[in-house]
């Protein structure tokens, strides 16, 4: 049986971890090729929704990644983002839903190197996890 | 309860308010919101243990708007969703009389918001014994039993948005439910909509639910919502030490933030 | 339905060599809406970008997707040539498969399989992509400079030689600031007010700047390039027009001992006072607390000798207002003051002074007339002990930062004195030395080598008075902290520079962040040093962090410069990546439900509040309203709505949820859509 490769989305702020992973590749550090980004202007402009609709697409693990606090170029942003995610999280722990496929970190626009670990590390964590079966499971087929 | 039917009564031959929201006899023993506009009929006003809706809900509802400036007969959480709906500007000082019936009879006029602050600093709100002991064994389980536990609940919503519309603070002309460009949240009522349906729910109310109870009490198949809110403002009281309803200005602990707000999971 | 093009780059090797530009490219072309896909050596290149154009007008393409580098390299480029073929730049994105793809996987199916994902992700973002139109804000040429330190009168002077009007607002009765009490500067040792004087001089008779002192800012609203300004210009008891400064009012007024706060309290004043001989303008004020008149009814001795009869017992606050388009926040720095250090003995030990204090003793025309001597008894002290970190880089006292001028002008103060008093000793108790800076460190080893001033590394724990000396009580950390005690006959307290008063209070009336320390907060740390996160509001001088003069003077040049750029376009041109609150038809107007739970959430105060009425004035609903000149575009807000009333142009909810759609979704597409 050929290993389990995991889908993973990662939702980035343009003006860090986005320029972060752009630095990645013109330092040429390799990484998994599991993740894709989706930019955002800023952490805070990221809806909770989308986590779940990713999830629901068939997502195994999700990655948001922005400023470190105090270096949002919006000067907020993570903020806000931050206190977002300290209650999603919360949330999604007591229904159940599997936080550990959730890496939420901050990686600047000169941390290259990190955002490839970052994406290593948790490509490695969900590999480890699985399939997110839960998800895939559930039913969507509309109620008679 | 004469102190409440007198006092309405006196405010609508004054002219004050137009209408008192309030209890009166429902069908069999249950009580049911009254609009009681005519000073003559001030006597169908009752306060006792069956009164629990939180009668703040009518206050953003535009047909009773209409009928011009409202007193609420409010209970603790009524009291809160008054303050919490002054915060976001639904609204205004002046507006309405708020009176509060205490169980001996006793009745509380608040003329001012300040006032029902100060009062609520001071209130106790008591959790029922048995909603505390489903949430400490929901709590206690396993992320996998969580799960199953979850998904067992939400299988049997029927989307019926009950929960909505009885909740004095989802006074959103259009619902999030209702946009289709996208369509956030499926239509048909299946399991992940359902789900998808609970958690926005429950994100869109963290940090404004007062916690009166009424969505668990609205929904017909029993879903124990009360615990998704309480989850939130647990997390939110002890992150963030806010509390929805104590204040009548803007103090939503989601549009605000903390240079030093502390987690332990961002890397 | 779209009609988009798909582009895809092989940046020679940097794509194609790890990615199967062919296969994206074919793959491309089965996205339904697609309509043309191919894929070419450097897409960058003329011929690449002719390609684009060509496609455009060929295929009346609808939506352009580059399959290339970061579009925070190229996207420019590209939005740049479909204008020139006549397609809305905002209708073109770029996939990102060099950085994102090919640079960081290796060869294989699942690189390329990962560029299909990313293409296919913009392509339904552009399928949703509006087009934009860039925002034009007029501006009015104008610039308000708050603050006459040597800050504001550099920018006032750059913006106003720029050809541009400048309003100057300074609280105190002349502008100067605290340059202008300084006695030499360093690293130059040149006097202070000689360098100064003229540009005071020069601000006040230019014709582009308008100063208005004794002055302070009542209210500012608006935005970028239109801000309405309300300037309090508080009564000066005195006719400007009619007084000619000729100073004999303040020579006869019989109330003459009142501290004077340019002489730091070690001098007096009268109570009608030009508050240096220098002053600009050098035109008089009435201290109102302390003139006897105000105080008891009876005296207006200034008014009988008054040759011009300028006196104006019966003034009123003045509002002046102004339409300007720039700020420039200049307001400077305050010293900590010695009562701060009880175990120093300030104010219970008369030869203990400030910094400040001891400029003005230093100052050819301070209350010594330059000679130092020490304030309890006038004699030259033989030994003087100079205390840096009075209070910087102590995070017991609250402050952790370091106030960066202290070790300069420590050193000044040291070498100054042994100038004057020859045969004196100066020693200083420091932390470190910092003398970072043209010609700094030479300074400070001139101070140790040829001026003899004696450094002692370690802090001072007291200072008493012990038979008409002042002991000072320290340690020497580099001889084992060794406990050092010196016999001095004065002491000066280099404490922390820290924000001025009232600038909380200022900062939130002009809506700039500011630090845990009051100090004005810049947009960005290294990037936007000058810029406030509100657009229009620059910084100048210490009011954001304690700065020398050359540094204070560079970021008034700087914030001059911002000003200047801005004030080059009759409109303002901004990118349209804004949040809009949406409107419909009646009923609903908006699904905006005027929570204004966003505008708390707002970095930038953009949210305002819009009445909707009907035709006769009824008030229907009051929603919210993006300020396009403010709105910097992050989406905080977005985030923040529950229904969803507030969209963002360029990262719209449709955008964003088909992007996360189409990224999870590789099944084949449906040839029937």
């Amino acid at each position: 049986m050929p290993e389990f490769e995991p889908r993973i989305v990662a939702f980035v702020c343009n003006w860090c971890t986005y320029a972060g992973a752009d630095l990645t590749g013109t330092s040429r550090i390799k990484y998994s090729p599991n993740v894709e980004v989706i930019r955002f202007p800023c952490t805070g402009r990221i809806d909770f929704m989308l986590l779940l609709k990713a999830f629901a697409e068939g997502a195994d693990g999700i990655i948001i990644s922005g400023c470190h606090p105090n270096d949002c170029h919006y000067t907020s942003g993570n903020f806000h983002a931050r206190r977002r995610w300290i209650l999603f999280r919360g949330l999604l722990d007591f229904m159940g839903i599997d936080v550990e496929r959730v890496q939420f970190s901050w990686v600047s626009a000169a941390e290259g190197a990190k955002w490839a670990d970052v994406v290593n590390t948790t490509v490695e964590a969900v590999r480890k996890l699985g399939p997110y079966e839960n998800f895939r499971k559930i039913d969507r087929a509309g109620a008679v | 309860m004469d102190e409440l039917r007198k006092k309405a009564r006196a405010l609508l031959e004054a002219g004050e308010v137009r209408v008192v929201i309030g209890y009166g006899g429902g069908t069999g023993d249950r009580a049911r919101a009254i609009f009681v506009r005519e000073p003559e009929r001030a006597d169908e006003l009752i306060f006792d243990g069956r009164c629990r809706q939180n009668l703040a809900i009518y206050l953003t509802r535009r047909e009773v708007k209409e009928l011009g400036k409202p007193a609420i007969v409010a209970t603790l959480p009524a009291l809160k969703t008054v303050l919490q709906l002054a915060g976001e500007f639904q609204i205004a000082e002046g507006g309405l009389v708020v009176l509060a019936p205490g169980a001996d009879g006793s009745l509380i006029e608040f003329k001012t918001f300040a006032d029902i602050e100060k009062y609520l600093a001071g209130a106790a709100s008591p959790i029922d014994p048995a909603e505390q002991a489903e949430m400490d064994r929901v709590r206690a389980m396993s992320p996998d039993e969580r799960w199953k536990y979850w998904l067992g609940q939400i299988s049997r919503c029927i989307k019926c948005y009950a929960c909505r519309q009885a909740c004095p603070m989802c006074y959103c002309p259009r619902c999030t439910v209702e946009c289709n460009q996208p369509q956030w949240i499926p239509v048909p009522s299946h399991e992940l909509g359902n789900l998808e349906w609970n958690v926005m729910r429950a994100m869109h109310l963290a940090g404004r639910c007062v916690d009166c109870g009424d969505c668990s009490r609205a929904c017909p198949v029993g879903i124990p919502l009360y615990l998704l809110n309480r989850v939130l403002i647990g997390d939110i009281e002890s992150n963030f030490h806010q509390r929805a309803g104590m204040k009548a200005e803007v103090d939503y602990a989601l549009s605000t933030f903390h240079p030093d707000d502390r987690e332990n999971f961002i890397r | 339905m779209s009609r988009i093009g798909v582009f895809i780059c092989h940046c020679g090797e940097n794509i194609g060599a790890t990615v199967d530009c062919e296969k994206v490219a074919a793959a491309a072309a089965k996205i339904p809406g697609v309509v043309h896909s191919v894929d070419y050596k450097y897409m960058c290149s003329d011929p690449g970008q002719n390609m684009i154009k060509e496609a455009i007008r060929e295929k009346n393409l609808t939506g352009v997707v580059v399959g290339a580098c970061s579009p925070r390299m190229h996207e420019p480029t590209f939005r740049r040539a479909c204008e020139e073929a006549g397609l809305n730049p905002f209708l073109c994105e770029m996939a990102n498969i060099r950085e994102h793809c090919s640079w960081v996987h290796e060869k294989g199916d699942p690189t390329t399989e990962k560029a299909i994902d990313l293409v296919r992700v913009i392509v339904e973002k552009v399928r949703r992509n509006k087009p934009l139109v860039p925002i034009k804000v007029p501006v009015t040429k104008t610039a308000l400079v708050l603050g006459g330190g040597i800050a504001g009168i550099q920018a006032a002077l750059d913006i106003a030689n720029a050809g541009h009007k400048v309003i100057m607002v300074e609280r105190s009765p002349s502008i100067g600031g605290h340059m202008s009490q300084l006695s030499e500067t360093f690293p130059t040792l040149d006097c202070s007010q000689c360098i100064l004087t003229p540009r005071m001089v020069e601000v006040a008779r230019h014709a582009n700047i308008t100063l208005h002192t004794y002055s302070e800012i009542e209210s500012i609203e608006g935005f970028i390039g239109n801000f309405k300004v309300k300037i309090r210009k508080k009564a000066r008891s005195i006719d400007m027009k009619a007084c000619t400064g000729c100073g004999l009012c303040s020579q006869k007024c019989p109330t003459r001992k009142i501290p004077s706060e340019f002489d730091a309290g070690l001098g007096t004043r009268p109570a009608i006072y030009v508050p240096f001989p220098q002053a600009v303008p050098n035109k008089p004020v009435i201290d109102r607390l302390n003139c006897t008149y105000y105080l008891k009814g009876k005296c207006r001795l200034c008014e009988k000798v008054c040759p011009t009869q300028a006196i104006r017992f019966d003034q009123e606050d003045e509002i002046v207002e102004a339409d300007i388009g720039a700020v420039v926040l200049a307001t400077g720095f305050e010293i900590k003051h010695g009562d701060f250090f009880p175990e120093y003995g300030f104010g219970k030990f008369k030869d203990v002074i400030d910094g400040m204090q001891f400029e003005r003793l230093a100052s050819a025309s301070g209350p010594t007339l330059g000679e130092i001597r020490r304030p309890s008894d006038g004699k030259k002290p033989e030994t003087v002990v100079f205390i840096a970190c009075a209070g910087s880089r102590d995070p017991a006292k609250g402050i952790e930062y370091c106030s960066k001028i202290c070790c300069m002008y420590t050193a000044k103060h040291a070498m100054l004195y042994r100038h004057k008093v020859h045969g004196g000793n100066a020693y200083i108790f420091y932390m470190d030395i910092r003398a970072g800076g043209k010609m700094y460190e030479e300074f400070v080893r001139r101070a140790i080598e040829e001026d003899g001033v004696k450094y002692v590394r370690g802090r001072v724990s007291r200072v008493y008075e012990r038979e008409g000396k002042l002991i000072v009580q320290g340690a020497d950390t580099l001889l084992g902290a060794q406990p050092v005690e010196i016999e001095a006959d004065m002491v000066v307290l280099a404490t922390a520079a820290v924000a001025n008063d009232g600038a909380e209070e200022l900062a939130q009336k002009m809506h700039v962040s500011y630090d845990a320390h009051k100090f004005f907060a810049e947009a960005h740390p290294k990037l936007k040093p000058v810029e406030t996160n509100t657009a229009g509001i620059f910084l100048a001088g210490a009011c954001q962090a304690p700065k020398d003069i050359p540094e204070s003077v560079a970021q008034a040049s700087g914030a001059a410069s911002k000003v200047g750029a801005l004030f080059s376009q009759d409109e303002l041109t901004r990118e349209p990546v804004i949040a809009v609150v949406n409107r419909s038809a009646p009923p609903l107007y908006s699904t905006c439900v005027g929570c204004f739970l966003c505008q708390a959430a707002c970095p930038y105060q953009a949210i305002e509040r819009e009445e909707i009425r009907t035709r006769d004035g009824k008030l229907i609903k009051t929603v919210a309203k993006v300020n396009p000149g403010l709105c910097q575009g992050c989406g905080t807000c977005v985030a923040v709505c529950r229904t969803k009333a507030i969209d963002l142009q360029g990262f719209s909810n449709e955008q964003v949820f088909a992007e996360v759609m189409a990224l999870l979704d590789r099944s084949e597409p449906d040839a029937g859509i």
